[in-house]
């Protein structure tokens, strides 16, 4: 059966996809103002929540969270309960997806069209996203398995380089007892909400055993991630520059220089790492969004492969209708729309986690 | 003679219920007037011939069974005090079990067939067995059964075409194989509503089940050693009559990158040669994708140096990058099907023209870029690294893809495609099994079944 590594590679694929999905413009906003502190506040109540969820999933063995609801809650909450949710998972693609399309324009490719490249990444996505979970897995797993080590080298690279300052780093540290800032807090907490994937995920771990040492893991990944999510790019930059740029962390790749390779700058090999990365996260949200979604649907009785699709593709064309219209935004909406989104999604989760206990809670007195 | 009591337990009747399930078994009884006599043996692994002249015909030419057995007894070869195991161990080797009256014989004839084997052709190694699956399925029983001596290799006989009548044999290891996977396969082949069956790739694609497929799902080889070894790990092994080649499954994309001389050579040297082949795939399906990226589309990717240097051989050539990579790649296309069908005097002529005349002159003409030429010889050599000519044939279409990606949106294009055909692989099964993932080797080394490597 999935073996409990692909839990670990979900909440690793949302912890390191933060950078395109603007957390380090928010921490590094509130650099004087106390992202610092919040980060390990984030780490310790990202952490609990994943703990949290992944107790109270387990519960509910090989079941997704349409199962759960049509089986616990009142027939009318269903349906609302499953679309707002549905729609936080497209969101949650769509901004990666649209900063993406953004950043490959700014960086790669200027002279493509913006359409042209949108519409190759739906194209794969959409192919993608209909892929049965179990596979998507291991889609995941390789991806990860291609991008991780480009990503170690491009951070390791980033972090011995000369040039890097570590004085501003240490500069920015003697903000830490500011009192942690709430924006902060909740766009860093973005680093652990993997675990809410298993939303729909939780139909393919059949026995999902953790021990207290994964959840030790799980806190460090997050911690070692943000923390240099937040001050790679200040060590770059400086303490006070680092607010001119929107993507950060591509800016600063664009400043490190291979000197012993073809490819001499470190963009390119940061951006095909990530744009794998980018790309399988947002399958794989969308994925989870489109099953909550499809949940709606009646289930089809017979011959359901054909009325099935037609389901699903018209869920996807949905997403991509909402993705093409939403490549209106600037570059300033876009931020904007993805800072509510980390704030809206904090709450979400909340909120699931809750009806998953109360779920919990009927089972329980049902079966007394 | 003294009365020789064999031993409680060792009968034909035993023999043939721990060979059960062997399609080659043959239990024959013989009767003359007075005396019966009672005959089993492997079909595929003993001597016919040797049978009906020393252990048939004796049997009517002596007057009593007293005397055939005192003949059989001075048999060379001829055994009478073994016990279980070594009976099995005798039967698989090549032996018939005689019942003469009360007493048992085990008689050696052994069946190595040797004349009528053929070397490997497409899948050759360096140093190792160089016997290859012939078009006579007795012959490749007789070649697998002499590699597997178990009484747990099982062979089942089916008929598959109407018209063809292909005999069929389906092999496996019935303590390591996955029976849903047997099962299937027989479903599948029950099913199948075929008229003419010639070759063991045809069959792959009417078990295989999907419409459109772009990578092999069984392994057709050759190889009898390989058979051998995928048995061992509880794979099924499919062999037709007039075929040549064995077919076997449940394959993963692992399988076809796995070469038989990896386990001759040392564990360091088997890892490198296998990471060579990885990166191989790797050269021949991205190199022409990515020459079209760097050069039409994001010339900066590349030093500076290497920038130019492309540039420079291309200064001459009239037509954008994917113009002259396309036209290059099929003229390789055209040069490895054309070497393929020419008689083998002719051969070397295509090679030559195509190889030196047409690189040269095109180079000179201005036609194509050096580099082109070079990035074209890679491409063709790395993709026939590939130890399986059906994944290398695969292979040599997906570059395709990728060229067809990196023209509409460079390098954008070659990581979407990336992505996309890691996920249809990831999709794909292969009778129940992921077909495709990370750590495969590990965790099919780590099952029960692993003793097959080693």
């Amino acid at each position: 059966m999935t073996k409990n590594r692909y839990y670990f590679w979900l909440i690793l694929m949302n912890s390191l996809i933060n950078i395109v999905n603007f957390v380090p413009r928010e921490l590094i906003d509130g650099r004087f103002t106390g992202a610092q502190a919040s980060i390990p506040l984030a780490v310790a109540a990202g952490t609990l929540l994943t703990l949290l969820f992944t107790a109270v999933i387990r519960k509910f063995p090989g079941m997704g969270v349409p199962e759960i609801f049509t089986a616990t809650l009142p027939k009318f909450t269903v349906p609302p309960l499953l679309m707002v949710f549905g729609l936080l998972w497209c969101i949650a693609g769509l901004i990666t997806l649209l900063s993406f399309v953004d950043i490959t324009l700014r960086f790669i490719s200027p002279d493509t069209g913006p359409l042209l490249v949108l519409i190759s990444f739906l194209a794969v996505v959409c192919f993608s996203v209909r892929i049965d979970s179990h596979s998507l897995l291991y889609t995941l797993e390789m991806m990860l398995g291609i991008s991780l080590p480009l990503i170690v080298y491009a951070t390791i690279k980033a972090v011995m380089t000369p040039s890097f300052c570590w004085d501003s780093v240490l500069q920015t540290f003697t903000y830490s007892l500011h009192a942690p800032n709430w924006h902060s807090f909740l766009a860093s907490t973005f680093s652990f909400s993997g675990y809410i994937n298993l939303a729909i995920f939780n139909r393919v771990f059949q026995q999902l055993k953790l021990k207290p040492f994964h959840f030790v893991l799980v806190a460090l990944q997050g911690l070692v991630v943000l923390l240099l999510s937040l001050f790679v790019p200040i060590g770059f930059f400086g303490t006070a520059a680092v607010e001119k740029h929107i993507y950060t962390w591509f800016s600063t790749a664009d400043s490190i220089r291979i000197e012993t390779f073809i490819i001499e700058r470190m963009l390119f090999i940061f951006y095909m790492a990530y744009l794998t990365l980018s790309l399988v996260s947002i399958i794989i949200h969308w994925h989870v969004g489109k099953e909550l979604l499809l949940s709606l649907f009646p289930a089809p009785k017979r011959k359901a492969a054909k009325a099935r699709k037609w389901q699903e593709a018209s869920i996807l064309a949905g997403f991509c209708a909402a993705a093409v219209i939403l490549m209106r935004l600037d570059q300033y909406e876009l931020n904007t729309f993805g800072v509510i989104f980390l704030d809206v999604r904090w709450y979400g989760e909340i909120a699931l986690l809750l009806l998953l206990l109360y779920c919990y809670a009927v089972t329980r007195r049902r079966s007394l | 003679m003294v009365e020789q009591r064999h031993k409680p337990g060792v009968s034909p009747e035993w023999i043939q219920e721990q060979l059960s399930g062997f399609a080659d078994l043959e239990h024959r009884k013989l009767q003359a007037s007075s005396d019966e006599a009672e005959l089993l043996y492997i079909k595929s692994v003993t001597d016919g011939q040797s049978i009906s002249q020393a252990v048939i015909a004796p049997f009517y030419e002596m007057d009593s069974g007293e005397a055939y057995g005192a003949y059989l007894g001075g048999l060379p070869g001829s055994h009478t005090e073994v016990d279980g195991k070594q009976a099995l161990e005798l039967m698989l080797g090549g032996s018939a079990c005689i019942r003469s009256g009360s007493r048992i014989f085990i008689c050696e004839l052994p069946k190595a067939e040797a004349g009528a084997v053929r070397e490997t052709v497409t899948e050759s190694v360096s140093q190792g067995p160089s016997d290859a699956l012939g078009e006579d399925l007795t012959v490749n029983l007789n070649l697998i059964r002499r590699r597997y001596q178990s009484a747990q290799l099982k062979l089942e006989m089916t008929v598959i075409g109407n018209i063809s009548r292909t005999k069929t044999a389906i092999l496996y290891d019935e303590s390591r194989v996955d029976h849903r996977v047997l099962a299937e396969l027989k479903e599948r082949l029950d099913t199948l509503q075929i008229d003419v069956l010639q070759a063991a790739g045809e069959l792959d694609k009417y078990i295989s089940g999907d419409k459109v497929r772009i990578f092999p799902k069984t392994i057709v080889t050759e190889r009898p050693d390989r058979v051998v070894f995928n048995l061992a790990e509880g794979k099924v092994a499919v062999m037709l009559d007039t075929a040549g080649y064995a077919i076997i499954l449940p394959a993963i994309f692992n399988d076809f990158f796995t070469a038989m001389d990896d386990k001759i050579h040392l564990p360091v040297v088997g890892r490198f040669l296998k990471l060579l082949r990885i990166l191989g795939v790797v050269l021949t399906l991205w190199l022409p994708a990515l020459y079209v990226a760097f050069t039409s589309y994001n010339p900066e990717i590349v030093r500076v140096q290497i920038a130019l240097l492309i540039a420079g051989s291309r200064a001459t050539v009239p037509y954008p990058s994917f113009v002259e990579v396309l036209i290059m790649l099929l003229m390789m296309e055209f040069l490895t099907e054309a070497s393929l069908r020419l008689p083998r005097a002719i051969g070397p002529t295509a090679t030559t023209v195509g190889g030196l005349i047409l690189g040269q002159a095109a180079t000179a003409a201005g036609l194509v870029g050096n580099i082109m030429i070079i990035l074209v010889s890679v491409v063709a050599i790395s993709n026939f690294m590939i130890p399986l000519n059906m994944m290398s044939f695969s292979i040599r279409v997906l570059k395709y893809f990728f060229i067809l990606a990196a023209i509409a949106t460079g390098l954008v294009g070659v990581v979407c495609c990336l992505v996309g055909f890691t996920a249809y692989l990831c999709s794909q099964r292969s009778f129940g099994q992921p077909y495709f993932k990370l750590f495969a080797l590990e965790s099919a080394g780590s099952g029960k079944k692993g003793s097959g490597e080693k």
